[in-house]
């Protein structure tokens, strides 16, 4: 008898589960996107049905919006107050601490928070903006076509920019601090110091961040789907959220599927695009 | 190092400017939680409720499903950690002290489940629990959450493991310990800020979980509390002193742990983020 390699045999439980659960969802979706609910071969019409649909240039117009806004202020947020965090001043470790809060409260309170904090008539928002005068009547910030998308967006920053401060964090510490004093015999001010010595080196953190938090905004359904579920006249409907409504409210399995294996190539085609030019780039500029 | 005072003022200003914008919504969501209903639609809002009450916390306990959602939520992230813990255990030393043909493969297709647009798979993940017969069942929720704890617990925990000295087990082996005696007398117990950080990163990921349990919860049996606090909010009148004290229940067991443990934490996030 040919026995198993004993590490094989340790993973073996893990893998088979993640088979099950990831591998086979993922080939089983192939088969749905080309089949009909009665499992027979229709082709590539599920496809066209899909992209014959108005929502889905829409929808995917919206995910680009809503993954480009977090994204650029999540990482500008997140890397600004972990050099702020980095600083040594009296009371350092209890604004460390109170600022995981938003990464720690679970995104379903977040989102029902800030919905009573957006609130168009009692919302806390609009009367601290009414008092010195900012705007002149209330906002209708979720229902309002023009706010309802950059306010989702505040919101997913609010939750994620944490993230991004505690691993910067972690790779600002890890900097050698001769670096610093060799700069500041060469007389460098504060920004020359972020400029050409903490940003170069926390890239590779920046860069991994980065990936994460793209992914995690492409999969997000949570905090727009609890609020808006993709409403006013759709301004907020983004491709996941377009993918769970066709399958679970419409039941139309198999073009969910087909939207499904779209959804999941772009994604990739991002991600990879994203590791072939700008992760390498660091590399190259060490 | 030296700051000049116009620095030092910056450095205040924007530090309570951070602690303001990351406090306040929380702050807001507690003292809405205690306000009368009457007081919540008042023009201009209070910024300290005139007459704390928990009726709020009342109508949540005591007239909805609530807590029945709670302990399907607890029953839930308890079984998906406990589950994930051991198979990340295994599958980690495994990966950690042995070579095997297709290792390198086996890993990144780990990783690639972290990478994996879970939204693409919600379709014929309900189609394989249907099959399975496990939709709107615990068991089939916590096997389902195995795809977002297993692969960054395996890779954590995979780190951690080859930090500890091969001596050690070695040692050990030669003095007639088994495999296993090795892994849970010697390789574990030094692991544990490792260990630590994976049961609160699988407990917190699940507890919060939205989408899947959308999905495949559909019953009010084994709704989870985030399906439930949803359903609060989308109902036509919205009850907001209610929705208020029903997120302050939901954000207390995950502020408790992390509070408690945010050093280890932070620190076992670290770990698997830099050595990986």
């Amino acid at each position: 008898m040919r026995r198993l390699p004993t590490g094989l045999v340790f993973a073996l439980p893990a893998l088979i589960v993640l088979l099950m659960l990831i591998a086979y969802p993922v080939a089983y979706t192939g088969v749905l996107s080309v089949t009909d609910p009665s499992g027979a071969y229709t082709g590539l019409k599920n496809y066209q049905d899909v992209l014959s649909s108005r929502l889905t240039p829409r929808a995917f117009v919206n995910t680009l919006w809503w993954v480009g806004g977090s994204i650029v202020f999540q990482v500008s947020l997140g890397t600004a107050a972990a050099i702020l965090l980095n600083q040594e001043f009296p009371g350092r470790g209890v604004v460390r601490a109170v600022s995981v809060i938003p990464w720690v409260v679970p995104g379903i309170v977040a989102a029902t928070t800030w919905a009573w904090m957006f609130h168009t008539e009692f919302g806390i928002i609009n009367y601290m903006l009414a008092g010195p005068g900012l705007i002149s009547e209330p906002v209708g910030w979720l229902t309002n076509p023009d706010t309802v998308m950059p306010a989702m967006i505040a919101i997913n920053v609010w939750k994620l920019f944490p993230f991004v401060s505690i691993m910067v964090l972690a790779g600002l510490q890890s900097i050698p601090k001769d670096l610093y004093e060799a700069a500041r015999v060469d007389g460098a001010t504060f920004w020359d110091e972020t400029r050409y010595i903490t940003l170069p080196q926390v890239r590779p953190v920046l860069m991994a961040v980065t990936l994460l938090l793209v992914i995690w905004a492409l999969n997000h359904v949570t905090t727009i789907y609890a609020i808006t579920k993709g409403g006013p006249a759709n301004l907020t409907l983004i491709t996941p959220i377009q993918i769970f409504r066709l399958g679970f409210e419409s039941f139309q399995f198999n073009q969910a599927a087909a939207l499904s294996v779209m959804f999941f190539l772009v994604a990739m085609v991002i991600v990879a695009l994203y590791i072939r030019f700008l992760a390498s780039g660091g590399e190259t500029a060490r | 190092m030296r700051v000049s005072l116009p620095g030092r003022l910056a450095l205040y200003a924007s530090a309570g400017l951070l602690m303001a914008v990351c406090l306040f919504p929380f702050l807001w969501m507690v003292v809405s939680s205690v306000k009368e209903l009457r007081e919540l639609y008042t023009i201009p809002p209070t910024w300290v409720p005139r007459n704390p009450t928990l009726s709020n916390y009342a109508t949540v306990l005591f007239s909805s499903n609530i807590p029945r959602y709670f302990l399907n939520s607890l029953v839930i992230s308890l079984g998906a950690t406990a589950l994930s813990l051991a198979l990340a255990i295994f599958a980690s030393y495994g990966f950690a002290r042995f070579s095997f043909r297709g290792k390198a493969a086996a890993q990144s297709f780990v990783l690639v489940g972290q990478l994996l647009p879970t939204a693409a798979i919600i379709v014929p993940l309900f189609v394989t629990l249907r099959w399975l017969d496990l939709v709107s069942t615990y068991l089939g929720l916590i096997l389902v959450y195995m795809i977002i704890t297993l692969p960054l617990s395996v890779w954590m925990l995979t780190s951690y493991f080859r930090a500890i000295p091969v001596e050690l087990e070695e040692a050990a082996i030669i003095d007639g310990a088994s495999r296993m005696g090795v892994l849970f007398r010697i390789t574990l117990p030094l692991s544990l800020p490792g260990l630590v950080a994976v049961t609160i990163y699988a407990f917190v990921t699940t507890w919060n979980e939205f989408i899947f349990a959308l999905c495949f919860a559909t019953d009010s049996s084994v709704k989870t509390l985030p399906i439930g606090l949803a359903e609060f909010t989308t109902e036509f009148n919205t009850d907001w002193g209610a929705v208020m004290a029903a997120s302050v229940i939901m954000t207390l067991p995950v502020a408790l742990l992390f509070l408690s443990m945010q050093r280890l934490f932070i620190g076992g996030l670290m770990a698997g983020a830099t050595k990986g």
